[in-house]
């Protein structure tokens, strides 16, 4: 009887103390200050603290503070803090979180704001707004864009005698100079994917399937569509190089691409332009990624963009945080960021200046490939809340067949019903 | 006198409170209100995004039981729990005797054996990552030398959760040597020499006279080392987050990915209460079964 008299009694001091210990306002003279938490490090970390101090200079009336979190774990650091009371006015978000961070009543819609043609809206490039767009909201501004395409050793290819890849190639042709540049006896693979089965292992597929004519859903979101013939296909591909061919690493860690690149382990790599400052060893090029032969997909890839995600924390700092966003994210501020890290730039205005990609090129080689395959972003994945559940049955599909562990059709059709499933809840 | 008596053990008491309380305090903070409030989550659903959580009873725990993966998920922890912890005794009690003798640089051994305990999991992790590598890793190239071909290791689901065992065996093996070292050198020597005077080998010795007296180092290590076994999340993470094709999937890994891969809060909080009625369960029979065993 004491004992649950005692528990009472501690409970009841907790919540005392926890009361205590919450509220807490802001002072109402001097500037407005906004928190911004980002996962810029190195040399992206050192411009975007530049920016920030410009910006500061610049508006005596905001004091902008900066914060690195990394980006993996954001999200979950943000809503701690939203359920603390204390979130972020300005956090930088991954695109394929946006369905969840819809739901987060603290967040900003821009919906409205960026109606305002100072914004110019329609100069980011459409991924870009459509990874911010969740139904009639839009719950961030772009930050950053990604994309894929195809990195080669030219070394490895000279030395195999095979040409590098074009334009023009096919899957075939890929499966085919793979499996030349596949030496066992050396330890080297033709190509390197990721297949720990998360979303890092379906993005590297999602291109294919959509050059192939498949989709990841259908029309209005409501059941999966990648287990269609062209899917099925796709994945074939997948199966014969791996299963058949054994030219491709799969990688179950997803950080052995880069290292083992650079090591002249791997001849291709199909990955974005953040890897390719980690090539320092060896000659590579770059190349958009194969169409399938018969196909009306064409060269596709997919865009990876990050949002600037805006918090509601009163009036006043919703205010300058929205005008600080703006501000980041303006064709001046784009331009300075993209050539200070060699990240591609987030405009269309600023991503077509020819002097901007020669400078890029000049920084690191191969950089303007990707901002002229920014134009094959033709889809993006569906911004449904599901997508994590129908990401993780699809990356297990993929894996289980490329593991030799089931065939394309039967794989495909099992995590159809998976998807499908957790579509119809919620 | 017992008004005295009384009033001693009156103010010992309130002392006592007022010495313990700092730390009561904490710990109710940080260790029993998000206990109880994760036992609320576990009747609510909950995505973590929105702050409406509405109550639906008992059907994250109905859910655990139809889920195949939850399923699967135990009999990865079991068959972990099954090798890892009698697996790490034994190691670990063949270095200790090995070392509870008096040979040049002992301290040296002894601390090489405890140094896997100061490297960090993921440190660990990433270790046998690169050791086990299907192409360049050190295993491998050693196995490679004596005729044997690569395995893929982590990268196959057939022998990736052995591979996890191996590893934190080794990662454990410095904790059961210290534990086992201090009950090895509380045994009295003269218990030893009056049975080698009878003339008793040294293997009967250590199995009469050294191992019954290990009884409570034994307990210690059983108990901790399941908890711990059935609490293994770091290595995973580390090494194969779960795969390859789930086959390194435990409890905690996937309590881990529902919740914060999939914000599926609420039936996480409900697999943290499945997994924690089942370490009182195991233990609780693990206590009454030493009970029976060991001597004092």
């Amino acid at each position: 009887m004491t004992r649950s008299r005692l528990c009472i009694a501690l409970v009841a001091i907790l919540a005392f103390v926890l009361t205590a210990c919450g509220g807490g306002g802001s002072s109402p003279s001097g500037p407005t200050e906004i928190a911004v938490w980002h996962g810029y490090q190195d040399t992206e970390g050192e411009v975007f603290k530049g920016l920030v101090a410009q910006y500061n200079k610049d508006h005596p009336d905001v004091k902008v503070s900066e914060l690195y979190s990394s980006n993996d774990l954001v999200l979950q650091k943000v809503l701690t803090a939203v359920r603390g009371g204390s979130a972020p006015d300005v956090a930088y978000m991954f695109g394929s979180w946006s369905p969840n961070i819809a739901q987060i009543p603290q967040v900003v819609d821009m919906a409205d704001e960026v109606k305002n043609p100072d914004w110019k809206w329609d100069d980011f490039y459409p991924a870009e707004r459509e990874a911010a767009t969740v139904g009639d909201k839009i719950v961030g501004v772009p930050a950053l864009v990604d994309n894929l395409a195809i990195v080669y050793n030219e070394k490895l290819f000279a030395d195999a005698g095979v040409a590098p890849p074009t334009k023009d190639w096919t899957w075939d042709d890929f499966r085919a100079a793979a499996a030349k540049l596949a030496d066992p006896t050396k330890g080297q693979y033709g190509w390197l994917i990721p297949a720990d089965g998360s979303e890092d292992t379906v993005w590297h597929y999602l291109p294919m399937l959509w050059e192939a004519g498949g989709d990841i859903l259908n029309s209005d979101d409501t059941k999966a569509a990648f287990n269609s013939p062209e899917g099925v296909k796709a994945v074939t591909v997948l199966q014969q190089m791996a299963v058949n061919d054994k030219s491709v690493y799969l990688d179950t860690t997803n950080e052995n691409g880069p290292k083992l690149m650079n090591s002249g382990k791997v001849a291709m790599l199909i990955t974005g332009p953040w890897d390719l400052s980690q090539l320092s060893d060896i000659s590579y090029g770059v190349q958009v990624m194969p169409t399938f032969a018969g196909s009306n997909g064409g060269h596709q890839t997919i865009a990876g963009p990050d949002n600037w995600v805006v918090f509601d924390n009163g009036d006043a700092k919703k205010k300058a945080a929205v005008d600080f966003v703006k501000w980041l994210s303006a064709p001046e501020q784009v331009k300075a960021f993209s050539l200070g890290t060699g990240d591609l730039p987030i405009r269309t205005s600023v991503g077509q200046d020819q002097s901007v990609l020669t400078k890029l090129n000049e920084n690191v080689p191969g950089t303007s490939t990707f901002v002229e395959n920014l134009s094959n972003v033709k889809k993006v994945r569906p911004t449904v809340q599901q997508y994590p559940d129908v990401s993780e049955a699809l990356g297990q599909a993929i894996v289980s067949v490329m593991l030799g562990k089931e065939q394309p059709e039967a794989a495909l059709n099992s995590a159809a019903t998976a998807a499908d499933t957790a579509l119809a809840e919620k | 006198m017992p008004s005295l008596l009384g009033r001693l053990s009156r103010t010992d008491t309130a002392a006592g409170w007022a010495l313990a309380s700092p730390a009561a305090v904490l710990i109710g903070i940080f260790g029993l209100l998000p206990v109880l409030m994760s036992l609320q989550l576990s009747f609510q659903q909950s995505d973590l995004l929105r702050p409406q959580t509405p109550w639906v009873g008992l059907a994250n725990y109905r859910k655990l039981a139809e889920d195949p993966v939850f399923v699967e998920a135990i009999k990865h922890t079991i068959v972990y729990t099954a090798l890892f912890v009698p697996g790490t005794m034994l190691v670990g009690l063949f270095v200790a005797a090995a070392m509870n003798r008096s040979v040049r640089f002992i301290s040296v051994y002894r601390t090489a054996a405890y140094i896997t305990m100061a490297v960090s999991t993921i440190s660990q992790g990433i270790i046998f990552l690169w050791l086990t590598d299907r192409d360049y890793g050190l295993v491998n190239a050693g196995l490679n030398a004596v005729g044997i071909s690569s395995q893929p290791f982590l990268a196959s689901p057939s022998q990736a959760l052995y591979v996890i065992v191996a590893m934190t065996i080794w990662g454990w093996t410095g904790f059961s040597v210290i534990v086992y070292l201090a009950a090895l050198q509380g045994v009295p020597a003269e218990l030893h020499e009056a049975a080698m005077i009878d003339g008793a080998s040294a293997f009967t010795r250590f199995r009469t006279i050294t191992v019954p007296l290990l009884g409570p180092a034994n307990l210690f290590l059983l108990v901790w080392l399941t908890i711990n076994a059935l609490q293994l999340f770091d290595e995973v993470y580390a090494t194969t987050r779960g795969g390859p094709l789930r086959a390194t999937t435990v409890i905690v890994y996937y309590l881990w990915d529902r919740a914060f891969v999939h914000f599926d809060a609420g039936y996480a909080a409900a697999m943290a209460y499945a997994l924690f009625v089942v370490i009182l369960i195991i233990t609780a029979v693990q206590f009454r079964l030493a009970r029976k065993h060991v001597q004092n």
